[in-house]
């Protein structure tokens, strides 16, 4: 199923995501979002929470279909999952009853289905190996860290052989010096594979250091606010944070992120003033 | 005989719950654990004196009514003697009973799960099956037992389809209800992984399900041992129920009054290995 894509070559390939709409209950979410990711491009979905970054990274993988509008992944319109985009949540990638090894057989299984089990097993610790989880195969999720177990789900992920990476916040929940480590070894995955990742955070540092571009939204409604394409050399190292460019380019963020709140509340509370 | 017997075992089992007593009454736990000898320390221990002192009731108004009546109150040391006396006769009723339960606990909790699991995944055969389940349900498997001895050949078959439906279907509602709720990451994960009907429901929404379908189970263990027991009560020729009905027949109270302490032990082992089987089962709950 998840043989070389048939349409990943080409001017089509990559996500288009075409004035799409999405609203929960009523209220819009997201609102005329339209944004070109290219085939092997690293793209950071950055705003607060509430912004609609989770909903629209949720609409790429084609976990929920969108209000209006259209997202074309390989030129071809998405319709629901595909094993083309494989997805990192924050926590909950791995299931509890399976051991690290078998959840990433059973990824297997589906992305490799000509091969037996014993072959999946073999690979299913070459998987875990390629983020240092070799020696934990046996064990349940439930008994790792936060940082064992998203290493486990980048590697499910890869098991997946996506060309797309789609990741929510996955390194939210984990503590400074693991958020560190998983990310150097993101970016190293990012560099041997070249798949497209999407990657969803409101942490604006980690956003600057691992993408090539960072599109801000704004929220109520979600939108985008600007895309910034981010100019620093690779391979990165984490110097950079305190590099000037990249202290004056994460200012800048910040300030357009304050303007846009600022602005929202006046737009806002302009009716409220009326009313009283 | 037996209540005389029965005397220098209670004094020594009342001294200690005098000195139980008197520290309830204390200092917060921690000092009056302290205070006391390691032996008579009560924190820990509340159950175990809890059921000494219904023994020791029991044993009063066995005394206090002894010679008013034939046996109708046996004293707990008369019980337990009876009890040991009947281990042959018990353990064979026992024998025959399980022959009865275990295959129809089996099939029941096979089927409960495998239709609860597809209902509840299945809107179409949701839609189809719970106005029927919803007004099946709440009957009262009991009321089934004398219709199912007249209708089945035999009473083997009758107490085996009653103990069924007993079980059936709080293991299917419990599973059902489970597969419905499924948490959302869980179902998520499936569809990035591709993963086809049977897949999902093998590796996804049983074993999400599992701690619904237990609790299922053991809703049904407990119906399925008072379905067995009255059925038995009504027509059986041994078992557990049988045992108990027996001897109320011929007034030997003692030996029914084992009889009930007997099937109380047995369904009480029975839920043991119950939990002890969900604990393994659920190892990744956290």
């Amino acid at each position: 199923m998840s043989s070389p894509s048939t349409e990943s070559s080409g001017s089509s390939s990559g996500i288009e995501v075409l004035r799409l709409k999405f609203a929960y209950q009523g209220a819009s979410v997201l609102s005329d979002i339209s944004l070109h990711i290219g085939e092997g491009e690293f793209v950071s979905l950055l705003g607060p929470s509430g912004c609609g970054k989770t909903t629209l990274l949720r609409l790429l993988a084609g976990l929920d279909s969108p209000g209006a509008g259209t997202i074309f992944h390989g030129g071809e319109q998405i319709q629901g999952p595909s094993l083309e985009r494989g997805v990192v949540f924050q926590n909950y990638s791995l299931f509890p009853w399976l051991t690290l090894s078998q959840n990433i057989e059973l990824a297997l299984s589906k992305s490799h289905q000509q091969h037996d089990e014993s072959w999946r097993r073999k690979h299913a610790s070459d998987y875990l190996d390629r983020v240092g989880l070799k020696d934990s195969a046996a064990q349940y999720p439930s008994l790792l860290s936060g940082g064992m177990q998203q290493r486990g789900a980048i590697a499910r992920a890869l098991a997946l052989g996506s060309p797309v990476l789609l990741m929510d916040e996955p390194f939210g929940a984990l503590d400074p010096v693991n958020r560190a480590k998983l990310q150097d070894l993101l970016l190293d995955v990012w560099a041997s594979t070249r798949k497209t990742i999407v990657f969803v955070t409101h942490d604006v540092e980690e956003a600057l250091y691992l993408a090539d571009r960072v599109v801000m939204l704004g929220s109520s409604p979600g939108r985008i606010i600007q895309e910034i394409t981010i100019p620093f050399e690779r391979p990165r190292s984490r110097h950079i944070f305190q590099s000037r460019g990249f202290v004056e380019l994460s200012e800048r963020i910040d300030g357009l992120f304050r303007e846009d709140v600022l602005q929202r509340i006046e737009s806002e509370s302009v009716p409220v003033r009326e009313a009283i | 005989m037996a209540a005389f017997a029965n005397q220098p075992n209670a004094s020594i089992a009342s001294a200690d719950t005098a000195v139980a007593l008197t520290e309830v009454a204390g200092a917060p736990a921690k000092e009056r654990a302290q205070r006391w000898p390691r032996a008579l320390r009560l924190h820990g221990h509340e159950g175990v004196l809890f059921i000494v002192g219904v023994v020791l009731v029991w044993q009063f108004i066995s005394s206090a009514i002894h010679f008013s009546g034939k046996y109708l109150f046996p004293s707990p040391l008369l019980t337990v003697k009876t009890l040991w006396a009947s281990l042959p006769e018990l353990l064979l009723g026992t024998g025959y009973s399980f022959v009865i339960l275990l295959p129809s606990l089996a099939l029941a909790i096979a089927f409960g799960v495998v239709w609860g699991l597809l209902v509840g995944t299945t809107p179409a055969l949701n839609r189809m099956f719970s106005p029927f389940a919803r007004f099946t349900s709440p009957v009262p498997p009991t009321i089934y037992i004398p219709y199912a001895i007249a209708l089945l050949p035999t009473f083997r078959m009758a107490a085996g389809f009653v103990v069924f439906i007993g079980v059936f279907w709080p293991v299917f509602l419990n599973t059902a209800n489970g597969a419905t709720a499924v948490p959302q990451h869980y179902r998520d994960n499936a569809r990035i992984l591709g993963l086809r009907k049977l897949e999902y429901l093998r590796r996804v929404a049983f074993p999400a399900t599992l701690p619904h379908i237990f609790s299922g189970i053991g809703v049904g263990m407990v119906f399925a041992f008072i379905m067995l027991t009255v059925a038995e009560l009504f027509g059986a020729s041994n078992g557990l129920g049988r045992f108990v009905q027996l001897y109320a027949d011929y007034a030997d109270y003692p030996r029914m009054v084992a009889g009930i302490l007997y099937t109380g032990v047995v369904v009480w082992i029975s839920m043991e290995i119950l939990e002890r089987i969900k604990k393994r089962a659920l190892f990744w709950l956290k």
